[in-house]
C-alpha cells in the first residue's frame, strides 16, 4: 500500500510534469485532439506500468517520447480504431469527469480568437498530413519538442545521419506547405515566399545527410596544418 | 571539401545547436566572408522560425490530468486489491488503529452475525464512489446548499491540514431506503491528493449500521466495513438520527479511520453529551 502510493507520487513528480509536452507531441502526430488525448493517457499508464524499468536519473521526458511515439507507431497507425466504441467511451468518460472538473475550471478563449488560432492551426495540421510519418515524427520530435538528433535517433531507431535527412526534408516539405496555405489565404503575397534554394525535399527515401564526412576532412584539415 | 560544398548541412546543424564549439566558430567566421553562405543560413533561420512557431502545440485540455490522474487512480486501486487478498486479515484489531488515533479507538469486536444493514450501506457507498455522478454544488455554498435541498446538518469537516470539501449532489434513488446525499472532498495524504467520499443518510438509528467491525472513540461508536476491498468507516448521529458513511479507494482502513476521527462531526458529538 505504501509502496504503491510511493510509486504514485515519484511518478507524479518525474513524468506527469511532461504531460503538456507528450499532450504537445501527440497532438502534431496524431493531427487531432481526441486521439492525441487517447494516445498521451495510454502511453502514461504504460509508462506507470513499466515505472521499475525506467533508469532513474535519465531523461525521463526524453523516455516518455519514446513511449508516446511507439505507442503511436504500433498502435494509433496501423489500427483504425471504430468511432463508435471510442464515442460511446468517451460519452461515458465524460460523465466520469464531470465530477472531478469542479477545481479546474478551463480559461475560455474569446471567439473571435478561437477562430483566428484555428484557421491557423488547421492549416498547419493540414501541412502535417501532407508529410510522410518518419518525416512528420523527426520534425514533431526536434521542432516541437527540442530534443538532440541523438535523442530522435535513439527513439526512432535509426542513424543519425538519416535522422538528419528526414528533419531536413520534413521541414522542406512543411514549410513549401505553409507557404502554399498563406500565400492561397492571402496572408502573404507570392513573391515574399521565395524559399531558401534546395534540391527537391521529397528526394530518395531514407538517403542519409552526412556531418561525419564534413567532419573527418576537417579533421585532416588540421592534421595537414599542424 | 569547403565549407561552402557543406553549407547545407552546417547550415542546419548551426541552427539546431547541433556543432560543437570549435566548428560553430570555424563556421561563424566563414560566415563573416562569404555572403552567398550567409544568406543561405538567413534563409533557413527564417524557414525555421517559421516551422516552429507554427508548430507551437495547444496546451493539455484541463479534462485530460483529470482523466489521466483516474487511470492512475484505477492501476492502484487493483494493485492495492491485490495486496490485500494477499493478507488475510488487512488491518489488525486494536494495534495499528489504536496507535493512528492516539489511543482513543477502542476495538470492540466483529459485528454480530446475521446483521445486514450495515454491510449492504457500505457497499452501495462503495458503488457510488465509484460511480462519480457529477456534483450539484460546489465549493463554499455546499454546506447552505446541504441544509436547503437535504437536512439540517452540518457537512463533516476534517481538521487535518489539506482537506478540502469540493461539493455535493443527492443521491436519486438515495441507499438502502433512507434519502442520501454525497459529498465529496480531496485529502492531502504525504505527498498524495486522494479523493474521499462521504455519504449523508436520513432517518438512521444506531443498529440500522450494523455489522463491519466497531470501534469506540470516547463514548461514540464507529465502524468500519470492507467493501469489496475498499473501507467504508460508517457512523451513527443519534441525537439527529443522521448516519455518516466514509470511503476512500485508496486509502487503508487504518487511515481512513484516523481521518474520520479527526472530524468536527465526532468533536461536535462528543461535545453534545
Amino acid at each position: 500500500m505504501l509502496a504503491v502510493r510511493e510509486k504514485r507520487a515519484e511518478f507524479e513528480r518525474q513524468a506527469l510534469v511532461h504531460t503538456d509536452a507528450l499532450f504537445g507531441a501527440a497532438y502534431r502526430l496524431t493531427r487531432n485532439a481526441r486521439d492525441a488525448e487517447d494516445l498521451v493517457q495510454d502511453s502514461l499508464l504504460r509508462a506507470y506500468r513499466f515505472w521499475d524499468s525506467f533508469e532513474q536519473d535519465s531523461n525521463c521526458k526524453a523516455w516518455l517520447l519514446r513511449i508516446v511515439t511507439n505507442t503511436f507507431i504500433n498502435e494509433y497507425q496501423r489500427k483504425k480504431r471504430s468511432r463508435e466504441v471510442l464515442d460511446a467511451a468517451s460519452a461515458e468518460q465524460d460523465a466520469i469527469d464531470g465530477v472531478l472538473m469542479h477545481a479546474e475550471a478551463t480559461e475560455r478563449q474569446s471567439p473571435e480568437q478561437a477562430l483566428l488560432e484555428r484557421s491557423v492551426s488547421d492549416d498547419v495540421q493540414r501541412a502535417l498530413d501532407g508529410l510522410p510519418e518518419d518525416f512528420r515524427t523527426a520534425v514533431v520530435l526536434c521542432d516541437v519538442q527540442g530534443l538532440s538528433y541523438k535523442e530522435i535517433a535513439d527513439i526512432m531507431q535509426t542513424p543519425v545521419g538519416t535522422v538528419m535527412s528526414r528533419l531536413f526534408r520534413g521541414r522542406k516539405l512543411l514549410a513549401a506547405t505553409l507557404r502554399e496555405f498563406a500565400v492561397a489565404e492571402g496572408y502573404v503575397k507570392p513573391a515574399d515566399t521565395k524559399p531558401p534554394d534546395s534540391p527537391d525535399p521529397a528526394g530518395k527515401p531514407d538517403e542519409t545527410i552526412d556531418l561525419g564526412k564534413y567532419r573527418a576532412a576537417r579533421t585532416a584539415r588540421e592534421g595537414s596544418q599542424s | 571539401m569547403t565549407l561552402c560544398q557543406s553549407i547545407e548541412t552546417l547550415s542546419m546543424a548551426l541552427l539546431d545547436d547541433e556543432l560543437v564549439a570549435a566548428e560553430r566558430r570555424e563556421l561563424e567566421l566563414h560566415l563573416l566572408d562569404c555572403a552567398s553562405c550567409r544568406h543561405r543560413v538567413d534563409a533557413e533561420r527564417a524557414e525555421l522560425d517559421l516551422i516552429r512557431k507554427a508548430l507551437v502545440p495547444p496546451p493539455a485540455p484541463a479534462l485530460l490530468k483529470a482523466r489521466i490522474a483516474r487511470a492512475l487512480d484505477a492501476e492502484d486501486a487493483a494493485a492495492i486489491r491485490s495486496e490485500r487478498r494477499r493478507l488475510s486479515r488487512w488491518f489488525l484489531p486494536g494495534s495499528a488503529i489504536a496507535a493512528a488515533a492516539a489511543a482513543l479507538v477502542v476495538f470492540l469486536g466483529a459485528g454480530a452475525p446475521g446483521s445486514r444493514n450495515g454491510p449492504e450501506i457500505a457497499s452501495d457507498v462503495q458503488k457510488q464512489q465509484r460511480r462519480g455522478l457529477p456534483l450539484e454544488v460546489q465549493g463554499a455554498s455546499t454546506g447552505p446548499w446541504l441544509r436547503n435541498h437535504f437536512a439540517p446538518v452540518e457537512p463533516p469537516q476534517f481538521t487535518e491540514p489539506g482537506a478540502d470539501l469540493l461539493g455535493a449532489r443527492l443521491l436519486p434513488n438515495g441507499i438502502a431506503n433512507h434519502d442520501a446525499a454525497l459529498l465529496q472532498y480531496v485529502v492531502a495524504l504525504g505527498p498524495n491528493r486522494l479523493t474521499l467520499t462521504a455519504v449523508v443518510l436520513k432517518d438512521l438509528r444506531s443498529d440500522d449500521l450494523s455489522g463491519g467491525q466497531a470501534y469506540r472513540v470516547g463514548d461514540l461508536v464507529l465502524r468500519v466495513h470492507d467493501a469489496d476491498g475498499m473501507p467504508v468507516v460508517t457512523y451513527v448521529d443519534q441525537l439527529h438520527h443522521v448516519g455518516y458513511a466514509f470511503a476512500s479507494e485508496r486509502m487503508t482502513a487504518e487511515e481512513l479511520m484516523r481521518l474520520v476521527v479527526s472530524t468536527d462531526l465526532i468533536s461536535r458529538a462528543q461535545r453534545g453529551r
